[in-house]
């Protein structure tokens, strides 16, 4: 009904938006665009023609990469740099000790200096994100547990967030590649995230598949935690077939939610790496990689506006459903 | 353990054999790798597809649910998208590894 009664004010509004103010300079807007848009396809012909001139369409393979020495999941070794107790530390540990470094830091930060009268852009962010999270730990958790896993569930997601966002960053950490700079081996500039390696995501799930598993026994007994498993309803024979399906699903759980972080960063990075130039390395032919790199581009952005986010809020609704999934009685 | 002088008479053959069986083995990994991402990118072509129809669907009918709709419009996409990266990467692994 409702929909009904709106319908008839959304016309003339869409009737009213071709006169509106910016209807000349969004032409010009759109011609600017487009002129840059022009520079930036006619540069880019204009190198394939001056890498067909220079360097030809034959492939000259590095001898590096004919002798199969250099591969791309180099990338992702972890090379210990030096040990410190029974800790070794490498690249991963350090994005791990950056990004806890980051997110612990700007929370007391803004926890410090809270303004109530007018709040600085970090302090609106950093709201957003609390009332956002707060609002989703609300739906899908009752009152006790919100409380009780509200702060573990605001971690996750900025603590992955942040992790994930470093890792659109290079720095220079690739101690397989150095270059030389005033005496010095300089690590040479590589984008990685510690999430590309499998453990970072497996500690994460697995914690919060220990914490729901926890919960659920602790609120529904151990067999009664069995029962709870199983869909309301389910009775006679068919319970030999559908119980061990619910606890595999019970158990894959924690493996999706392993490789869906995992392999959404490792597949995304490759991706980059090999659309940013590393396929033209492959395939011996400069021209592949200067071809490919507006694609390279484009998987960047992507990856660094959209997934980054998006996978960080899937890790924490998730939390916060499973947690949720595990008190609740069906 | 006599016996063992009769592999001495296939040895040439071995020898004959170890580049095909190189070459099959290249071959079966650039086939998991095409595999892998392209039945990975159909997959969750198709998948993305749906949610997103669903939710253009779900929004023109109830427009005043906007924000739910989108918000687990994303939950979709995500979880969907990640069968790709799972395709790519099994591929990634069987080329490279």
């Amino acid at each position: 009904m409702s929909a009904v009664a709106g319908a008839p004010p959304i016309a003339p509004r869409m009737e009213a938006h071709p006169p509106h103010p910016s209807g000349p300079s969004q032409e010009q807007g759109m011609s600017q665009g487009r002129k840059v848009l022009y520079w930036f396809l006619g540069i880019w012909l204009g190198g394939i023609a001056l890498f067909v001139i220079l360097f030809g369409v034959t492939a000259h393979k590095a001898p590096a990469v004919a002798s199969d020495v250099f591969s791309p999941t180099n990338e992702f070794k972890l090379d210990t740099w030096f040990k410190l107790g029974p800790v070794a530390l490498n690249k991963g540990v350090l994005y791990l000790l950056i990004t806890a470094g980051i997110t612990i830091g700007v929370m007391f930060y803004i926890s410090r200096h809270l303004q109530q009268r007018r709040p600085g852009r970090l302090q609106v962010a950093v709201e957003t994100f609390y009332s956002f999270i707060l609002g989703m730990s609300r739906e899908n958790l009752n009152d006790d547990m919100e409380r009780k896993y509200f702060p573990l569930i605001a971690t996750i997601f900025v603590f992955i967030l942040v992790s994930n966002l470093i890792g659109y960053i290079p720095l220079p950490i690739d101690s397989g590649e150095t270059f030389r700079l005033l005496g010095a081996n300089i690590p040479s500039f590589q984008i990685y995230a510690a999430d590309t390696n499998v453990a970072f995501p497996l500690i994460l799930s697995l914690g919060v598949f220990c914490l729901f598993t926890y919960e659920g026994v602790k609120h529904h007994g151990p067999i009664g935690y069995l029962k709870s498993l199983m869909p309301g309803g389910v009775k006679g024979p068919i319970v030999l077939l559908i119980f061990p399906i619910e606890i595999l699903s019970n158990f894959l759980r924690l493996i999706s939610l392993t490789v869906r972080l995992w392999a959404n960063l490792l597949a995304g990075h490759m991706l980059i790496a090999f659309m940013g130039g590393e396929l033209g390395v492959l395939v011996g032919l400069q021209l592949v990689s200067w071809f490919l790199l507006p694609a390279g581009v484009l998987i960047f952005i992507f990856e660094a506006v959209l997934i980054a986010g998006l996978q960080a809020f899937i890790f924490a609704i998730l939390t916060a459903i499973y947690l949720g999934g595990a008190v609740e009685s069906h | 353990m006599q016996f063992l002088h009769l592999f001495s008479a296939i040895h040439p053959l071995l020898g004959v054999a170890e580049p095909i069986i190189k070459q099959s083995q290249d071959a079966g990994r650039a086939i998991a790798l095409g595999v892998g991402a392209g039945g990975g990118a159909a997959g969750a072509g198709a998948g993305i597809g749906a949610v997103f129809n669903a939710s253009i669907q779900a929004k023109t009918r109830q427009p005043e649910l906007r924000a739910e709709i989108e918000r687990d419009q994303w939950l979709g996409f995500a979880l969907t998208e990640a069968t790709f990266f799972y395709g790519l990467v099994g591929g990634f692994i069987a080329f490279f590894l």
